[in-house]
């Protein structure tokens, strides 16, 4: 049959696509850790790795800042998604636009917004010396574990929201009318039904918390982390030390992947399939626990948010160079229109390209694994697991690695970018399509196929118009994450492909705030209209967007 | 030669599930076909395999002479009606209903016309320019039919097409798709497994169970009539016998023997008589006292506690003055006809006597 050859070349290809994409970069990462300098067989780096301070510091310091930014992303998204899915909250629609606000932030802005405010010259603080409070500057791990609670808590809100309002109440009041007080009857009840998507919003928290290179960097003054040690080894103009680089990065993957099976082992018996009978109401609270409740959510939100807005404001400030004055203009604006256009192109440039490669691939390896349903694609979606916990840094380092000689030489290119960010988003397209496809009953298409349509002509007149949606939607996200991506970038990045995240970055370490706000607010602009196509095609769906 | 045939069916799934163990069948020009039996009894998977969805892993399917297994299931021209009703949810009600036509190139006039006239059939001429997703289950299912009606097909299958819909409704849709399918005289399979819409719908009934027939008959010889102890079972209800003294007395009584059988009854082959009541030539009272008594309108079920095992006892179109209570002294009339016998296997034997 034509169709079982057609699919069966797909199922090769994306073979291929894995290999030299992922398998033949990841690998040689892997590989050149255990080579010296000279090109000798060694053990050396890790055992560099494990003797020397340096390495230790920072090894732990990542599970702190890994696990002290996944409490927090835990405390406040499950505060917000509390109440905002349990009591009558004002503009409870707008709570959420900030949640998605600071989850679709351009990288970076957010530690530097927060050193804006409230850094050694910040200007909160300064407004509060001035009333003789004298707070300590927000630098160093206290500093970096804020920003973290803040950048991530829309993770564990928006997946924890959406199973505390999928609930059943009846469950709850069987509870309470088997005796169990209003705390039992959470922990003992609500508490078991959220734990799968409580964990899997931490688990998203911790990864990116793991993962996060620009956060330490900028706020960290000495506090360092796998991600920052790897680039600085990467980077330094004398001494760079590639080999160590990759012996981090591996350790970055095994860690990353550790708490991925961790969270799958835990939640593993925690899948709980309610009826929807009897859907959770909100409770309208009243007197001081109303004003509580509305302070906790808002507060979250906008101190979530605040990175954003304050970028916004600044991005119109007067400025004399990279020195604010007081006043409004839009130099800041047209210092992008007549510098940095071709940095906005690239962005636009790469990121368009990565997204349509993404779309056409991932579709059709979402449907490969959807209908196709086989050891094979079993073991292919297992592999597309491994982009999906692997840090940004570490792609662009195995993307060095791999493609700086040899038969395949990428370095500097375009290419190397677009398919750093194609790989990397890949998987959650497939995701997307195959959960789309599993949606749609097959009945559809063999109904299509009684009338008389060929298989592939069934496929293509009944499934593909009703995935369509599914995949404009999972497209527009992908554009976002692609425009902001900025570790893999910093790494990959020569001055001709330059974009808008890694000038931004750059800005930020010359002090030009200005442009570096007025870029951010693009690159804003351009994600949230992204994301509203999105909501368009499919709905008001946040969860999407993780 | 019949119109289908289907030869010796073997279906095997991973090489080690049989669903379909050697089943044979044909079915005639026009006949109403139903394939009844419990679910994973291989209905489904020999449905499919006569649409091409599946293909056997051994056998014969041919139609009207044809050898079926070498056309792809796009070029078989069989008409499908779908459990879930697979409606096209974003083609409009006349579009699903045209979407066979198209490949066919039938001219856009006669599309208008013959849409129109399936539509009309199941009664939804009204809402042709709806879209299907806001529709009932009901409506949804009638948009299949006409859907796979329209395309005048050899053949038309149906799959469980009214096991989502609720019960009034299922009753009112099955009488439709009869009439309907007496008036195309289209050759149909039904598969189901409620006894009841089997006996009310078929020409003739063909009972399944782990992936081999039981018996195919029409309506009344398989109620009537079963083969087997699964098919009395499955279709109606059925009081099995206990085996003793008491038993042996009342089939010596009624002139019934048949070696080494189990005997049942079915419950309303059964009568209900005072405790005094006397046999007759041809009828038994065997005494008893009620267990239980069920009031279901229609019909009143009453449990009997006899020394030949505890009979559930119909009684149609029960009085006030029929009501039993708990413990009152009864007894249970059975007439000659009435008991079955099946051999160890589930064959029924002979009743001679």
């Amino acid at each position: 049959m034509p169709r079982f050859n057609f699919w069966t070349g797909v199922m090769v290809l994306t073979w291929l696509l894995l290999i030299s994409l992922l398998f033949v970069p990841v690998g040689s990462v892997l590989l050149s850790s255990l080579y010296d300098q000279a090109g000798n067989f060694t053990f050396a780096n890790y055992q560099k790795f494990f003797a020397e301070t340096r390495f230790h510091q920072a090894f732990f310091n990542t599970l702190v800042v890994g696990f002290g930014g996944l409490v927090g992303a835990l405390v406040l998204g499950s505060v917000m998604a509390f109440c905002v899915s349990r009591f009558e909250i004002r503009g409870g629609k707008f709570v959420s636009l900030l949640a998605i606000l600071a989850l679709v932030s351009p990288p970076f802005i957010g530690a530097y917004s927060w050193i804006v405010l409230f850094g050694a010259g910040g200007v909160v603080r300064g407004g509060l010396r001035e009333m003789g409070v004298n707070m300590p500057p927000i630098y160093g791990l206290g500093g970096i574990l804020i920003v973290f609670a803040l950048k991530f808590y829309p993770y564990v809100y928006l997946m924890v929201s959406g199973a505390l309002s999928n609930v059943n109440r009846s469950l709850e009041e069987a509870a309470e009318g088997l005796g169990l007080t209003p705390w039992q009857r959470t922990f003992k009840i609500s508490f078991p039904m959220v734990f799968p998507a409580l964990s899997a919003g931490g688990l998203l928290a911790l990864i990116h918390a793991i993962a996060d290179f620009g956060t330490p960097r900028l706020l960290g003054r000495g506090y360092n982390v796998l991600a920052t040690e790897a680039f600085t080894l990467y980077s330094a103009e004398v001494g760079s030390n590639m080999s160590m680089a990759t012996t981090i990065s591996v350790l970055l993957i095994v860690v990353s992947m550790i708490f991925v099976l961790l969270q799958r082992y835990v939640s593993r018996r925690n899948v709980y399939h309610g009826n929807m009978i009897n859907k959770p109401v909100r409770v309208r609270l009243k007197g001081w626990k109303n004003v509580a409740a509305h302070f906790a959510v808002y507060f979250i939100g906008l101190c979530g948010a605040m990175p954003v807005i304050v970028a916004i404001i600044y991005s119109f400030r007067k400025t004399n160079g990279p020195v604010f004055q007081p006043g409004f203009a839009l130099q800041s604006y047209e210092r992008i229109l007549f510098n940095l256009g071709d940095v906005v192109r690239n962005s636009l440039t790469f990121s368009v390209g990565a997204v349509v490669l993404i779309v056409l691939v991932g579709t059709l390896i979402g449907v490969l694994v959807a209908r196709r349903t086989n050891l094979n694609t079993a073991l292919l979606d297992g592999a597309f697991m491994i982009p999906y916990v692997m840090p940004g840094i570490v792609i662009g380092i195995a993307y060095i690695a791999a493609f700086n000689t040899g038969p395949v030489v990428l370095t500097g290119t375009a290419a190397i970018i677009v398919l750093s960010i194609f790989i990397r988003r890949l998987p959650y397209m497939v995701r997307t399509t195959a959960s789309s496809l599993r949606q749609i009953s097959p009945s559809m298409e063999e109904a299509a196929i009684s009338l008389g349509y060929s298989p592939f002509k069934a496929f293509l007149r009944i499934t593909v118009p009703l995935i369509v949606p599914g995949i404009i939607a999972g497209g527009m996200l992908s554009f976002v994450t692609a425009i902001n991506e900025l570790s893999s970038s910093l790494v990959l990045y020569v001055g001709r492909t330059m974009t808008m995240p890694v000038r931004i970055y750059l800005l930020i370490l010359d002090g030009d705030f200005g442009t570096a706000a007025a870029l951010s607010t693009v690159l804003l602009v351009l994600s949230g209209v992204a994301v509203y196509i999105a909501f368009r095609f499919m709905g008001r769906n946040e969860q999407a967007l993780l | 030669m019949s119109y289908l045939t289907v030869t010796n069916a073997i279906k095997q799934f991973g090489g080690s599930f049989t669903a379909l163990s050697g089943v044979s069948i044909t079915v005639e020009r026009g006949e109403f076909f139903t394939l009844l039996g419990p679910s994973g009894c291989g209905k489904t998977t020999l449905l499919r395999s006569i649409a091409g969805f599946n293909d056997l892993t051994s056998g014969e399917i041919t139609l009207d002479g044809a050898n079926l297994r070498l056309v792809p299931p796009h070029k078989r021209d069989i008409g499908m009606v779908f459990q879930d009703y697979a409606v096209f949810p974003h083609l409009s009600v006349f579009d699903n209903v045209a979407f066979g036509l198209k490949p066919r190139k039938v001219p856009a006039a006669e599309i208008k016309t013959r849409v129109t006239e399936a539509l009309a059939a199941v009664r939804l001429g009204a809402l042709a320019d709806r879209l299907p997703a806001a529709m009932s289950g009901g409506q949804q299912q009638r948009i299949g039919l006409a859907r796979a009606m329209v395309i005048n097909p050899h053949l038309l299958l149906m799959d469980e097409p009214l096991s989502n819909l609720d019960a009034k409704l299922r009753v009112e849709l099955r009488e439709e798709i009869r009439d309907i399918q007496k008036q195309v005289d289209i050759a149909t399979i039904y598969v189901t497994h409620d006894q009841e819409e089997a006996l009310a719908i078929s020409d003739r009934i063909c009972v399944m169970s782990a992936g081999q027939i039981e018996q195919i008959g029409t309506p009344q010889q398989i109620y009537g009539n079963p083969q087997t102890r699964f098919v009395a079972e499955f279709v109606g209800t059925l009081n099995s016998l206990t085996d003793n003294d008491a038993l042996k007395a009342v089939l010596g009584q009624l002139r019934l023997s048949a070696p080494g059988a189990s005997w049942a009854v079915r419950p309303e082959r059964l009568g209900l008589g005072e405790a005094d009541a006397g046999s007759s030539d041809g009828v038994v009272a065997v005494p008893g006292i009620v267990g239980k008594y069920t009031y279901l309108g229609r019909e009143a079920h009453v449990l009997v506690k006899t020394a030949i095992g505890e009979l559930v006892v119909h009684l149609s179109n029960p009085g006030i003055e029929a009501t039993r209570q708990p413990d009152e002294k009864v007894s249970v009339l059975i007439e000659r006809s009435a008991p079955m016998a099946f051999d160890a296997a589930g064959k029924r034997l002979p009743a001679a006597g």
